[in-house]
């Protein structure tokens, strides 16, 4: 190798290095929602929970397209335009929150079986939790990024934070994508 | 002396923490009772109320010790400086009480916690050895006795954990020449997590201990009484540490490289380092999940492994195992790592064979991940996975014979000194070698069904464990010693350490295998007197206070050689490794002021004009 | 090559010596069950690897602490190699053969030691904390100890009450967990060969007394057996009263509840007939006939205080109605 010294204080060095702990980050935390679905599989086989159909599919849309909205907000960033990204942020915001209020608001109190009862109830609020759990850090993480963006803090050479925060919650959404048809979809219903 | 704040107990964040951590179990157990008035419920339920104050507590804690203070200020948007250690005000013993960014200041802090930690779990295994010295019981209860060998499991494998943490943390960016970890905020979070953690995983014996031994298997630990909830969340809680400190080793070995330094001339410590982490950043969520399973199915009632009511005992084993047979491999790693860093400098030999040696640590992580159902071929999981587990489970011998054949290689025609460090290298690779050897009986599934559950297993896994963990550990203190302290240890006390502790080990270690295949069976508090084994176990338990013994000497050795030993040169042990080419004590800021390339290979000794670095700056001080 | 020479020597020295040694130690109980001598078998040949890889790495670590050791005031380097590949690849493939020709070894053994014997009789096992039932449903009894006719395989069909249990008799080799829950029942093939005394020992860690969860496990000759079994069927004789008592003796029951007063894993039975007992939900009950019947068969539906972490078994399922009245009759006879 030649001997090119890099300066590891700048701050593109110090991204890169932050992209790939993130990245590793995901890697394990995806972890857990994989060893949930194992789970799922393993106790619940081919049978899924009595659940909303409409809402479920309402509430995965919200998640899709607030990933859209978070997308926009840090291309904007990307390219200087803060108005913009002021705005892309605080729409993920708001839709994480209805997102976050559809499931635990709503669903976890129409499901017609509480976490007592069963492998269904057991995984259903298992599983919904630790992804709301999820969803709940995204949303105080966007509020920080909204709150420091409104400061000024970000550039379009300097913004860690925006990309950050939307890499996670492009994952969080990613997670979802997973586990609605694991909830929703596959197999015959009981309970 | 001069200028020095005079140390305030409470500046030492080590104090804060705890004091943080009492009151915030306290305010967060209030704002349950506060909650379940709210919703309707009697206000007192032990489990539910306890459980959440105690995770409170553990977040009070790193609040307390100051782990947050940055990241808060990066929340709003303050600027932090760069790197820093602890308050320079204070005397140079109390930065190791207090949080500091400095990677060497975090190396030793796992060092001292973890042979803390050591002490602790030994003297559960000896208090319950001495029990079992004699049939029938003479001084502990059946339930005492329960909890005390699941506490000396668990504790133990948290020794571990930590002392892998010292390890890789001093080591790892010092062998590749960077300044610091990738992320050293993450780094001290993840060591000072594990304070309340290790807090909360004793605190277990004064909620009723839990009889469920290390392994927690439901429908039992569903039943155990609150120190189980003590376990599962201190456990998780260091799980946690384990995949930061995993994540910061990956990133750094990645990203910190010095020029030159690519991935083959790395020092093979290195290697092991982010097999290890591999592990331990994915499967130690596997544990976390199966523990929150049994947490919740405690708390709420959710069924996940509760027969009556939709779940299946079988699925959590599964889920631990997955985790817990990997990270048997994150326990010898950095040792074998260990051993192949030692070996060459006391033979005055380049590694036998560094690709092979480097690339099977690799092997053993990633094969690691297909076996872990090994640990259930009795359980009565589905009947066709016994064989194709026996089959993946019996490839492991293969890379970690390479390394054996390595090491013979790297000894053959040799000059071979016998220092402390050597003799504990030589110690390591003979009773992991037994502790090796008697793993293939246990992977065949037909002599498993014999061997399960006895002392057979315990023997195996004691001698593996101590010839991948505990000989090398003490191995890279006593080698390291003299560039951490700049003093030199006490050679007498530290053969005598040896050769008390190998030979008392073997000891246990056969002890323990011959009366397993006799029909001992594990964590049992009292035995058949028709068995016989009462001579047997007596020698065990004497070979166990030996074994302390040899112990007590190290930390007395390493205590006085710190306060008054002999100053030590800069490269005593005449080494090629970077680290021994910078002053003692090495600078805050490793090379920041000593850049240096990478020119050969790292293991060439005997070869004059290969130098390993080029450090243009470092000449005059050597 | 001298060297290698005299570290061939050393090796097969040590490798003999360490192999016939622990070949004749008797490292193994004795062996009394047709399935574990493929086990033993196999172990045997487990040993004798074990002893010369053992052998083969201490023995060169050895001769080079001797051979090569550093003199003093030599201050000079061992010789110069890296390593060898074709070495390298030796000592991968050669091991790699030995392991997959062990784990075919083990799928041997493991399908001799299921071998089914058309004519296998079935004895369920039960295990609750902590002591073992065995019903032996050819026949129609419950017993307390298991007995088996020798040389005739038995079809153990294993479950637990409540946590996990395992069963293993040293000297037959064989090991099973029993796990509770519906369809959780698991085989296990045992062709017992020498007649005699064995113990069953919990191989599992269940809980407080696991150390104590034993049963006595009597191998017969096959005409003592059927005579036993003759006993077993025919029934108690006797009033009530004693027919109660062998019912509670066959089933497990004192266990649990002492007959003495004394305290144990339940309640005792002395005076408890008529006596009033507390609930946990702080009620009383006077304890007559429909309640003891209702403790028998559904013991989760009153629970006493003070026995909140301890689960009865169902057993009361797997009896008969006669059967639950002569133990409350026994129970009833305790008070007088
Ligand atoms: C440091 C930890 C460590 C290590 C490295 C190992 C290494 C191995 N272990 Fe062990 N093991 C444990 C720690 C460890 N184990 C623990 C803690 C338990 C009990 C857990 C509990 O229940 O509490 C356990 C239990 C355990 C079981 C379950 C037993 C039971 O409960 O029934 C099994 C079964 O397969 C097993 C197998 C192996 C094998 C095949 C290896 C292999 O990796 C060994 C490979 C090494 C060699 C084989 C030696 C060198 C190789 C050569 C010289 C080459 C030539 C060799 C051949 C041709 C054979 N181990
Ligand atoms: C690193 C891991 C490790 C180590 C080192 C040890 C060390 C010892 N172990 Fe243990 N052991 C385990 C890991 C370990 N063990 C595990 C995982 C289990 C399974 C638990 C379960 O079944 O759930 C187990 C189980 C286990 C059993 C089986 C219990 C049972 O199933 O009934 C036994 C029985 O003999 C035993 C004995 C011992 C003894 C006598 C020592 C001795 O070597 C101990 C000697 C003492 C020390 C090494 C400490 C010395 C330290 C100091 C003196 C410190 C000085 C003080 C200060 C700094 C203040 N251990
Ligand atoms: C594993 C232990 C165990 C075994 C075996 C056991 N019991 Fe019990 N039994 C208990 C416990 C614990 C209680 C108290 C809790 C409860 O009421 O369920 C109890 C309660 C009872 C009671 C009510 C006693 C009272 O004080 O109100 C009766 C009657 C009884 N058992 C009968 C039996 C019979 C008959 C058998 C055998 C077929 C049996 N038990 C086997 C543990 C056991
Ligand atoms: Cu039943 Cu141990
Ligand atoms: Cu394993």
């Amino acid at each position: 190798m030649a001997a090119s010294v890099v300066d590891r204080t700048s701050y593109k060095y110090k991204l890169g290095t932050n992209r790939l702990g993130l990245w590793l980050f995901i890697l394990s935390d995806a972890f857990v929602f994989g060893g949930l679905l194992v789970s799922r599989f393993y106790l619940m086989g081919n049978t899924r929970p009595h659940l909303e159909q409409t809402l479920g599919l309402v509430v995965t849309a919200i998640l899709l397209v607030s990933s859209f909205f978070m997308n926009r907000a840090e291309t904007a960033m990307a390219h200087g335009d803060q108005k913009t990204f002021l705005q892309g942020t605080l729409i993920t915001l708001v839709l994480g929150v209805v997102f976050l209020v559809g499931v635990v608001g709503v669903e976890w109190q129409l499901a017609p079986f509480g976490p007592g009862d069963g492998a269904h109830g057991a995984m259903f609020y298992m599983m919904t939790g630790m992804h709301a759990f999820h969803v709940l850090t995204g949303v105080i993480f966007l509020w920080i990024v909204y709150r420091n963006g409104r400061k000024g803090l970000y550039t379009a050479e300097k913004h860690w934070a925006v990309e950050a925060c939307a890499t996670y919650w492009h994952f969080i959404d990613v997670v979802w994508i997973f586990f609605y048809p694991a909830l929703y979809l596959i197999g015959t219903v009981v309970g | 002396m001069n200028e020095k704040k005079k140390v305030n107990f409470l500046t030492l964040g080590l104090v804060r923490g705890i004091i943080f951590q009492v009151v915030g179990a306290l305010l967060g157990m209030g704002f349950t009772m506060l909650i379940r008035i709210l919703i309707g419920l009697p206000a007192w339920n032990a489990e539910p109320v306890w459980v959440s104050g105690m995770f409170v507590g553990v977040i009070a804690f790193l609040i307390g010790v100051g782990a947050f203070s940055d990241w808060f200020k990066w929340a709003k948007g303050e600027e932090t400086s760069d790197h820093h250690s602890a308050d320079p005000s204070l005397p140079g013993w109390a930065k190791y009480y207090s949080i500091s960014f400095d990677h060497k200041v975090i190396g030793i802090q796992y060092g001292i916690t973890s042979i803390l930690v050591l002490g602790l779990a030994g003297t559960f295994a000896l208090i319950f050895r001495t029990e079992l010295a004699a049939a029938k019981m003479q001084f502990l209860d059946l339930g005492t006795f329960n909890s005390l060998i699941g506490l000396h499991g668990i504790v133990m494998i948290a020794a571990i954990l930590l002392g892998i943490g010292a390890m890789s943390n001093y080591l790892v960016p010092l062998m590749i020449g960077a300044s610091d970890m990738a992320f050293p905020r993450l780094n001290a979070f993840a060591f000072w997590i594990n304070v309340p953690g290790a807090l909360l995983v004793v605190s277990s014996l004064f909620f009723g201990g839990f009889d469920t031994g290390w392994t927690a298997y439901p429908p039992l630990s569903a039943r155990a009484p609150l120190g189980m909830q003590m376990f599962f969340l201190g456990v998780y809680v260091i799980g946690l540490s384990s995949i930061l400190g995993s994540l910061n080793i990956i990133v750094t070995t990645i990203r910190m490289r010095a020029p030159g330094m690519n991935y083959f001339r790395m020092p093979i410590f290195v290697w092991a380092s982010v097999a290890t982490s591999i592990i331990g950043l994915t499967a130690t969520q596997f544990i976390a999940l199966s523990f929150q399973m049994v947490m919740f199915q405690r708390l709420l009632g959710m069924g996940f492994f509760d027969p009556g009511n939709g779940g299946n005992v079988i699925l959590f084993q599964h889920l631990f195992w997955f985790y817990s047979h990997p990270a048997v491999y994150v326990f010898i790693l950095p040792g074998l790592g260990m051993i192949s860093e030692i070996l060459p400098v006391f033979s005055r030999k380049p590694l036998f064979g560094y690709k092979w040696i480097a690339l099977s640590s690799m092997a053993i992580a990633l094969v690691g991940f297909f076996v872990w159902a090994h640990h259930m071929f009795t359980s009565g999981m589905a009947e066709y996975l016994r064989v194709p587990f026996m089959y993946s489970t019996m490839l492991v011998a293969v890379p970690t014979g390479v390394k054996f054949f390595s090491w013979t290689g790297t000894l053959w025609r040799g000059k071979i000194s016998f220092p402390t460090p050597m003799l504990f290298t030589l110690g390591a690779i003979s009773v992991f070698l037994l502790g090796g050897l008697t793993g293939p009986p246990n992977a065949t599934v037909a002599t498993d069904l014999h061997l399960h559950d006895t002392y057979w297993i315990v023997g195996h896994f004691h001698a593996t464990m101590f010839g991948g963990f505990m000989f090398p550990f003490f191995a890279a203190i006593y080698y390291w010693f003299p560039k951490i302290t700049g003093k030199m240890y006490n050679e007498a006390a530290g053969k005598w350490h040896f050769w008390l502790m190998f030979p008392a080990f073997y000891v246990q270690s056969l002890g323990q295998m011959r009366i397993g295949l006799l029909g001992m069976r594990r964590r049992i508090a009292d035995y058949d007197p028709a068995l016989n084994f009462d001579f047997s176990h007596l020698i065990i338990t004497i070979a166990g206070f030996v074994i302390f013994t040899s112990v007590v000497i190290f930390v007395v050795n390493i205590w006085r050689s710190v306060k008054r030993g002999e100053v030590a040169a800069s490269n005593p042990w005449n080494s090629r490794s970077p680290e021994w080419l910078l002053p003692t004590p090495i600078p805050e800021h490793n090379y920041a002021d000593h850049p240096f390339e990478v020119v050969g290979e790292p293991y060439d000794y005997g070869l004059e004009d290969a130098p390993y670095i080029k450090m243009p700056s470092a000449s005059a001080t050597d | 090559m001298k060297h290698f020479v005299r570290v061939a020597i050393l090796v097969v020295v040590l490798t003999v010596l360490l192999g016939f040694g622990l070949d004749n130690m008797g490292y193994m109980p004795e062996l009394a069950s047709v399935q574990g001598a493929a086990i033993d078998d196999l172990f045997r040949k487990h040993v004798w690897v074990i002893s010369f890889l053992f052998s083969l790495i201490m023995g060169f670590m050895l001769y080079s602490f001797v051979a090569f050791r550093k003199k003093p005031g030599d201050d000079g380097s061992g010789d110069h190699f890296e390593g060898n590949t074709s070495l390298e690849i030796v000592w991968t493939i050669v091991p790699l053969f030995i392991v997959l020709y062990f784990a075919y070894l083990g799928a041997e053994a493991l399908a001799e030691t299921r071998r089914a014997d058309p004519n296998a009789y079935n004895i369920t096992v039960v295990g609750s904390q902590w002591s073992w039932r065995f019903d032996y449903e050819d026949f129609g009894f419950s017993s307390t100890e298991l007995r088996l006719p020798v040389d005739r395989q038995a079809l153990l069909l294993l479950t637990s009450t409540d946590v996990i249990h395992s069963f293993w008799v040293p000297e037959f080799r064989l090991k099973q967990d029993a796990l509770p829950g519906e369809g959780m029942e698991r085989e296990l093939r045992v062709t017992p060969t020498i007649v005699g005394d064995y113990k069953l020992r919990c191989a599992e860690l269940c809980g407080l007394e696991h150390a104590y969860m034993l049963s006595d496990v009597i191998v017969m000759e096959v005409s003592d057996f059927e005579a036993w079994v003759a006993e077993q069927t025919e029934g108690p004789a006797g009033d009530g009263a004693e027919r109660g008592e062998a019912w509670a003796q066959q089933f497990g029951c004192q266990a649990c509840h002492s007959l003495d007063g004394s305290d144990r894993i339940g309640p005792t039975w002395l005076g408890l007939y008529e006596s009033i007992e507390t609930l946990v939900d702080g009620s009383t009950v006077v304890v007559d006939d429909a309640y003891l019947i209702e403790s028998i068969l559904d013991p989760q539906a009153t629970i006493v205080e003070g026995y909140e972490n301890v689960v009865m078994p169902p057993t009361g399922a797997s009896m008969t109605e006669e059967q639950i009245q002569d133990i409350v009759e026994f129970i009833e006879s305790l008070s007088e």
